[in-house]
């Protein structure tokens, strides 16, 4: 038996995968667990193992063919059961003359002349479809049979190209992706000219936008539909707190000196928010199907702007690590996802995000929960701000951070302890040791 | 300089400035053919210049075109640069064999040993009432034929410019002269200038269709963009110059920016100009074209004695404008 190759799940709620492309052709001998096939989900590019020795055949899946998740997109043969490798389906061997098989039943009841009935065996005509100038079916009759069908599959086969358009139009419907077929041409004849691909372009831009359009790739259409899935069944409300960082600063630059690494904000909101998490459990949910689900592990995910949109990868286990560690995998993670090089792994498990739009001047914003996640945190830039100290006006670094929380999983007390918890880390980080 | 600007000269002045002016220039330079001395040709280009130069530079022979020719072509080989002068350019068939058989071969058998700087002036054009042995536009002939060039002037300023580029070409140059054209005007400028081989000109630039034109054909064009433009259509009109050396570039790139081109020359349309032009932009311009691209030459005829038959066989700017209206969808 041969191994199959299937489509791969590699997240929890994949129901399909793109082949990017195949690593091998077909009919080439393979390892198991080399790399076999590039395969694009909605937020990764991976490449997938084959999945036993022996040679790569009937392969059923081509580039940029979206298959089901569990589909067979090939299959690998032991070397002793190789035989129908390629992509063309088993051709029967033609009839020979004298083949007893060869012709359907049928044509043992129709009237024909030996002759005849060998030039049919011969061309694989079956002897009913034959029409007879006389009587019986003659020589004659079998030949007029196979020129007709010559002559009816040369006209099929170019009745496809034979849409009237002139070359200007052809090249724009390419450029374009558009079906020249399917246009209506102002032409002499109905013939499609430049004019009709522009007036087409017109009329399918808003309804239809194409995915292949520059900037809609799928890590695009794919945070399209889940921010609009977020917002559109997630009641949103949102808790903001002005925090005072001038210790959290100079924290930040203890640490980079101790670490002997460059550590950034991002880096101490991941490692107080994974402090402020452990304290609010409640915080660190999803909401499925109705219920509260409380996670087990403190994955933290950040949110990455990317070329082509954004990903979330998951910085796991957030609690346990120490800050060095934290810059490390925050650096290594942030780098693949804007060389586009993220695994399934990498995306998987976050029970929270942070975004942080400060490095951008942004003072203050409201982000939309990344669901099935029940709470955000939008990050503002560090600014010198005029506030209360001791009933003087007092000029101090501050941050502002805006808590968009789920209202089906969360209510405004207990997201407030948790922005509590986290302001008063962030006011004096120092916290974290008791 | 101001003046120069303006001055006009008819197009048989221009031609007529052109050769004295390389005659004054080039001691070798000498004009050889049928009345072309006292008479100062049939058509009066040549008039004035024997008395300047003399008979032994403005030289008068039987009528013998292929002779001439042959001492032409010799001349040539030897250090002389002549312009011979083919009174009809329906008469070049006497002067095939010196034209494609010597002038145009030379250069080459002898290993590059051998210039042959020669003019051939002749011309081309119907509606003369001259009949069917007077009234031939056969450029396409000599166009075809490697080794020769071919300047075909579409207006006194060209007439002057191509001329003059033609007595310093060290190669053959056959030179077409709209015979129609001789009395029309047009600025030449008085200062010496040359008119380079294979640049095209455009004359009126455009936005919807390319009208390339030839020779004659050039004002036929003009006055088709003119009623092009009262219906709205922008037509560009282009003009090879030389058939031979072809400015394709120049056409293409015209043909790529409207996505339409109609190709006018006064030679029959068959196996002709057309045909040629028609080629080099459906081949270089293929998938900017909206359109297929249109040939207008003359009438696949003798040419009729009949002056109603005759004028209906040459390509007329409300044949143009029509061809140009149907390509623009707008018939």
């Amino acid at each position: 038996m041969p191994t199959t190759v299937i489509m791969p799940a590699l997240e929890l709620a994949q129901e399909s995968g793109t082949v990017l492309h195949w690593l091998k052709a077909p009919g080439a001998t393979v390892t198991k667990g080399e790399p076999l096939v590039e395969i694009e989900t909605d937020k990764v590019t991976t490449e997938i193992e084959a999945p036993a020795s022996g040679v790569l055949g009937d392969v059923t899946a081509r580039a940029g063919d979206v298959v089901p998740v569990g589909q067979t997109i090939a299959l690998i043969f032991a070397p002793d059961e190789a035989r129908s490798v390629g992509r063309a389906p088993a051709v029967a061997p033609p009839p020979r003359a004298g083949g007893a098989t060869a012709v359907p039943a049928p044509a043992a009841t129709v009237k024909a002349s030996p002759l005849a009935r060998r030039i049919a065996q011969e061309h694989g005509v079956d002897l009913a479809q034959v029409t007879a100038a006389g009587g019986k079916i003659e020589k004659a009759d079998v030949l007029a049979h196979i020129a007709s069908e010559k002559e009816s599959a040369a006209v099929e086969g170019t009745a496809a190209r034979l849409s009237a358009a002139s070359p200007k139009a052809r090249r724009l419907a390419a450029e374009r992706g558009l079906d020249i077929g399917a246009l209506r041409g102002s032409g002499p004849g109905g013939a499609v000219l430049a004019a009709d691909i522009a007036a087409a372009e017109l009329r399918e831009a808003p309804s239809t936008p194409r995915a292949e359009a520059p900037g809609v790739g799928t890590v695009w259409r794919i945070m399209a539909e889940r921010m609009t899935a977020s917002w559109t069944s997630a009641p949103h409300f949102y808790l903001f707190r002005e925090v005072n960082v001038s210790r959290l600063i100079s924290w930040r630059e203890r640490a980079s000196t101790q670490a002997g690494a460059r550590i950034t904000y991002t880096d101490l909101l991941v490692k107080l928010v994974a402090a402020a998490l452990s304290r609010h459990p409640g915080v660190n949910a999803s909401w499925k199907d109705g219920a509260i689900v409380r996670n087990a592990e403190i994955n933290i995910g950040l949110a990455v702007a990317i070329d082509d949109g954004l990903v979330v990868p998951v910085i796991h286990r957030a609690d346990t690590l120490s800050l060095g560690e934290i810059a490390a995998r925050r650096e290594d993670v942030v780098s693949r996802a804007q060389a586009g090089t993220l695994r399934p792994a990498d995306i998987q498990g976050g029970g929270f995000t942070i975004s942080n739009l400060g490095m951008y001047g942004v003072d203050a914003f409201n982000a939309i929960v990344n669901p099935p996640q029940v709470a955000i945190l939008a990050v503002g830039r560090i600014a010198d701000r005029v506030i209360a100290v001791n009933g003087q006006p007092a000029v101090q670094p501050t941050m502002m951070l805006t808590l968009s929380c789920d209202h089906r999983a969360l209510d405004g007390a207990r997201g407030a302890r948790f922005l509590g918890v986290l302001a008063d880390l962030l006011e004096e980080p120092l916290a974290l040791l008791v | 300089m101001p003046d120069a600007a303006v001055r006009e000269l008819t197009y048989g002045e221009a031609v007529k400035e052109a050769i004295a002016e390389e005659m004054r220039r080039d001691p070798r330079v000498f004009l050889i053919g049928e009345d072309v001395a006292e008479a100062g040709h049939p058509f009066k280009t040549l008039v004035g210049l024997v008395q300047e130069f003399g008979t032994d530079r403005i030289i008068d022979t039987p009528i013998s075109e292929p002779g001439y020719a042959g001492i032409g072509v010799g001349a040539a080989m030897t250090g002389m640069r002549p312009i011979v002068d083919v009174m009809f350019g329906d008469f070049i068939t006497l002067t095939m064999d010196q034209m494609v058989n010597q002038a145009a071969k030379v250069h080459y058998m002898s290993g590059g040993k051998i210039k042959v700087p020669i003019v051939f002036r002749t011309t081309l054009g119907a509606t003369r009432r001259s009949a069917a042995q007077h009234s031939q536009s056969l450029h396409a002939w000599v166009s075809h034929v490697p080794g020769l060039k071919v300047a075909l002037p579409s207006g006194p300023y060209e007439a002057k410019g191509l001329m003059k580029t033609a007595i310093r070409d060290d190669s053959p140059v056959v030179i077409f002269e709209d015979k129609m054209m001789y009395r029309v005007k047009g600025p030449v400028p008085a200062e010496d200038y040359t008119i380079p081989f294979g640049v095209a000109k455009v004359t009126r630039a455009g936005r919807d269709i390319t009208i390339v034109a030839t020779s004659s054909m050039v004002p036929v064009a003009l006055g088709a963009a003119t009623l092009l433009e009262a219906i709205g259509i922008s037509a560009e009109v282009i003009d090879p110059r030389t058939t031979w050396p072809l400015d394709k570039q120049a056409l293409i790139d015209s043909a790529k920016k409207t996505s339409r081109a109609i190709v006018v020359d006064e030679g029959y349309e068959r196996y002709g100009v057309t045909a040629e032009i028609a080629s080099v932009i459906a081949e270089g311009a293929f998938y900017h074209l909206d359109a297929p691209v249109k040939r207008i030459g003359a009438m696949d005829v003798p040419v009729p004695f009949s002056p109603v038959l005759e004028d209906l066989t040459v390509p007329s700017s409300s044949v143009v404008f029509e061809a140009a209206k149907a390509l623009c969808g707008k018939a």
